[in-house]
């Protein structure tokens, strides 16, 4: 292996308008740079979705199966691969059930709220290989912002659901997002202080100086290896927000069937998965940029979204980990944890951190 | 020595001891003797029954009241209330309240047991007996609204009935007084994950914290006693145990049958024959305590927890070997009146090879649960504590099997009423103190060991048995008619407790009544007491750590 190259972050290019050179949309002045960015955010969010297409009903089959001593899916392709199209095909073509006391239009838009909050946030996500939709200097605040819009379509599709169940899945999620939403974005802040911007281009940038240097391999500073206690808590806070085990309770199916998604169904029910998915892959995606490097990686700078999208995957899979082998806690157990636990070692960890980088700053 | 002489010996001797116990208690009540051939039985009278048992219970040491039989004959209606003891089971004792055909109404014994309200509501509801001072007496196995008590004498058969199930009023839509309401009413089931079976829980929850749950079964009534009782002794009972507890108890559940058939009809069975049914036995027990194990995770864990599928795994091991001996994965009808079906198959080393393999890799296997369930900090955090069972309460409530032993009650009919090959072999009987959750599952792991112990020794000794001495079954007439008026409660230690079959014959090929005394029915009946004041989650938990099979609740 050789050392890792350094991205050229400084002089960023974003997808817009590198695509706006190679179309030449950028002699049509506003409009043209409009219609790029657009096509930008249409490929960043296609691959987004083609990911989740993967991932949903193949991967996580495969994943879990692995984990379990089975076999999963394997009639349909090399490995069962095309389930993947026999899936879409399915879940597309069946009846959308709508509960007659759902509350419309909010049992409507909480799908797309969830799913759209996921993919709002990839834009300022630094992806390598140019892939980079757009880089505000407040990319990281951003992001976890957008991120939290999803809380308001998981208490919208509990409430308008017009089922128990879902209200209480609903109510769960609400009280655990704003329970962990607190450490997770703290924990961020702690990054913050190493980089010195909220601009994710310059977090991954700052990333890129060697920690240590070993002659052939040069260690990276990835902020997971200079600060891995706030590496592990982000990780927590992070499954927390998503929703996986040990903290799947607005979910928790042998409890709430299926909490705030039980009464959806067929493209609503794509719609409220794909979102659930989406937002495990962006907390893989800020979790990879903020503490794991985003792109870099061994090799030319070309291949940085093949690292990047290597390292969401692992995060995945963790996730998937989790799943098959750790129990759930209960609400309260969890409310707990957050409240008392995370929030207060967030809140340690950046007091140490901000003391840490004063110091030697 | 036949282990049914060992059998009359044993029942003959505690039968005089606990005739003098009782005798001298029911003094003041008993109009009359009923002898049944496990127990005396004492006849009292409807309004005198509450103070016999409380009597019986406070002063004899007969705590454990361990079935209740309803039955009509031509002139009278009958309640039979089987009691025995939690520290001796062989101490037994029957009361007989009969009433009349004309005004079915006894006294309620749900102040003395509190295992008798359910059981009560099941015979008002089969049966048609009334019970005064019942707390709850509505129907419990069949719709609310059904018409006539299904094993009574002059019930129309032959009219269907059709149930149309109605929307009723949530309780949260108004409170009593007109104030908003601040509980949540939430049916758990019919159809719910956790449920294991089809059972509806009826759950009051303020906030995630359960007010009230009221357990609504038979949903998975089959009219197994009636179908007992339309068949004949010898042959085509046997079939029906298995679908009892249907998770692969299948050899356990026809010991049951097995076990009171011979006895009523005094039938010896051959030693040879005992061993390969405790064996089977212990193996099916295994399979069940798998089941219980896996899907407990699944139920703590979430759905796509490891442990359920390796405790699959594990379960699909066993029922291989028990396919290799009766034939069939799960309804095995394997046990005959008199012994078994056949012998162990041949090649005999092949088989006896494949059991051993299957106790070599346990270890191992228990070792990784241990690791994946038991010793988990969120698993323990999850169950320690939460679910609580005392040894009072699950002894007012007939709890019996690993339910009663994870709250330290000593009980185990393999032990305390030997049958089988049992008490020559050297096992333990496993307990826990705690009584919560974490405690049922740490019985379950146990009884693991200890089954994988006995089938070990079994095997010991079915390699040893000399090969001119194989005798599978006894001799046995073609047709059993039991002597008239025989009446016989006898029952067995199953995956989940005492399950227990009383049957009164009528001197025909086939029992006047047949009444099965499920463990998962009163187990099951424990849960409101176990869950108030605990969260929805821990409800789930603890249907899951009662482990009730619904086919052998509704039965």
């Amino acid at each position: 292996m050789s050392a890792v190259t350094p991205l050229q972050n400084g002089d960023t290019v974003l997808l817009p308008e590198r695509i706006a050179d190679l179309t030449g949309l950028g002699e049509f002045g506003v409009a043209g740079e409009l219609l790029a960015a657009f096509l930008g955010a249409f490929v960043i969010a296609n691959l987004m979705m083609a990911m989740t297409g993967v991932a949903g009903p193949w991967a996580k089959r495969k994943i879990t199966a692995a984990f379990t001593d089975r076999i999963a899916v394997n009639h349909l392709g090399p490995a069962g691969i095309f389930i993947i199209v026999a899936d879409a095909v399915r879940l597309l073509s069946k009846e959308n059930i709508i509960p007659e006391n759902a509350d419309r239009p909010a049992y409507d838009l909480a799908p797309i709220v969830i799913a759209g909050s996921a993919l709002l946030g990839f834009a300022v996500i630094p992806m390598g290989s140019g892939i980079h939709l757009a880089d505000p200097e407040v990319g990281l605040v951003f992001v976890f912002a957008v991120a939290g819009i999803a809380s308001i379509g998981l208490v919208m599709a509990g409430y308008a659901s017009g089922n128990k169940y879902s209200m209480l899945g609903g109510l769960r999620a609400v009280a655990q997002n704003v329970a962990y939403e607190i450490p997770l974005v703290v924990t961020g802040m702690s990054v913050v202080l190493f980089a010195g911007s909220l601009q994710m281009g310059t977090i991954v940038e700052a990333q890129a100086q060697p920690l240590v240097d070993l002659g052939v391999v040069s260690i990276p500073s990835w902020y997971a290896l200079v600060n891995p206690f706030a590496f592990v808590l982000f990780l927590i806070a992070n499954f927390a927000e998503v929703g996986r085990n040990p903290f799947d309770m607005p979910e928790a199916p042998a409890e709430l069937i299926a909490g705030y998604q039980t009464e959806y169904s067929s493209v609503y029910f794509v719609l409220v998965y794909l979102g659930e998915f989406l937002h495990i892959f962006l907390g893989g995606a800020i979790i990879a940029t903020i503490f794991l490097g985003g792109p870099a990686g061994p090799g030319p700078a070309e291949l940085g979204i093949v690292w990047f999208l290597l390292k969401i995957w692992a995060v995945f899979l963790l996730t998937q980990w989790l799943r098959s082998a750790i129990p759930r806690v209960r609400i309260d157990q969890l409310i707990e944890i957050g409240w008392k636990g995370l929030l207060v070692l967030s809140f340690a960890n950046l007091a140490l951190t901000a003391a840490i980088v004063g110091v030697i700053a | 020595m036949s282990s049914q002489t060992g059998l009359e010996t044993g029942a003959s001797s505690s039968a005089t001891e606990s005739s003098t116990a009782a005798e001298s208690v029911l003094e003041a009540y008993a109009l009359g003797r009923d002898d049944h051939l496990n127990a005396p039985a004492f006849v009292i009278r409807p309004d005198e029954v509450t103070a016999a048992l409380a009597d019986l219970r406070d002063e004899a040491g007969f705590d454990h009241c361990a079935c209740v039989t309803a039955q009509q004959y031509e002139d009278r209606y009958e309640t039979i209330y089987h009691l025995r003891s939690y520290a001796d089971p062989t101490q037994e004792v029957s009361v007989v309240v009969p009433t009349p055909i004309d005004d079915p109404v006894s006294r309620s014994v749900t102040p003395v047991f509190e295992t008798a309200n359910w059981h009560e509501r099941e015979a008002y509801d089969l049966v048609g007996i009334e019970y005064e001072g019942h707390p709850d007496l509505r129907r419990i196995l069949l719709p609310e609204t059904w018409q006539g008590h299904p094993l009574s004498l002059e019930y129309d058969r032959e009219t269907p009935q059709i149930v149309t199930l109605s929307e009723h009023d949530s309780p949260t839509v108004a409170g009593e007084d007109g104030s908003e309401p601040e509980t949540l009413f939430l049916n758990v089931g019919p159809h719910h994950p956790a449920t294991h079976g089809v059972m509806h829980v009826k759950v009051v929850l303020d906030g995630e914290t359960v007010v009230d749950a009221d357990p609504d079964i038979g949903y998975m009534h089959r009219c197994e006693e009636q179908m007992c009782q339309q068949s004949t002794y010898r042959h085509q009972i046997m079939p029906y145990p298995d679908r009892w507890d249907w998770v692969s108890s299948g050899l356990l559940n026809e010991w049951a049958y097995a076990r009171v058939a011979e006895d009523l009809a005094d039938l010896e069975v051959p030693e040879y024959a005992q061993v390969i049914r405790t064996m089977g036995a212990e193996l099916s027990r295994m399979a069940a305590h798998f089941v219980a194990l896996g899907t407990y995770a699944l139920d703590v864990h979430g759905e796509f927890t490891a442990t359920f599928q390796y405790a699959f795994r594990d379960r699909e091991l066993v029922l291989d070997c028990l396919e290799e001996l009766t034939g069939q994965r799960m309804m095995f009808n394997y046990l005959r009146l008199g012994g078994v079906a056949w012998d162990l198959p041949e090649p005999r080393e092949e088989f006896l090879e494949g059991v051993r393999d299957l106790l070599e890799d346990l270890p191992a296997k228990i070792d990784e649960y241990h690791d994946l369930v038991v010793t988990n900090e969120i698993f323990q955090a999850r169950c320690v504590d939460t679910g609580v069972l005392e040894a009072d309460v699950a002894k007012q409530y007939g709890c019996t099997g690993p339910v009663a032993r994870g709250s330290g009650v000593d009980y185990d009919l393999r032990r305390d009423d030997p049958y089988g090959y049992y008490d020559r072999l050297e096992w333990d009987v496993v307990t826990e103190s705690a009584g919560d959750n974490y405690a049922r599952l740490l019985v379950r792991m146990g009884e693991l060991e200890e089954s994988a112990k006995i089938v070990e020794q079994c095997l010991d000794v079915l390699e040893e048995w000399p090969e001119g001495d194989r005798e599978i079954q006894s001799n046995v007439p073609r047709t059993l008619k039991p002597d008239p008026d025989a009446e016989l409660y006898r029952a067995v230690e199953g995956a989940k407790g005492e399950l227990g079959i009383y049957v009164r014959a009528d001197g025909t090929e086939t029992p006047a009544r047949f009444k099965i005394r499920s463990p998962s029915f009163s187990n099951l009946s424990v849960l409101p007491e176990i869950v108030r004041g605990e969260y929805l989650p821990d409800l789930i938990a603890a249907i899951g750590s009662l482990d009730c099979i619904m086919g052998e609740v509704d039965r």
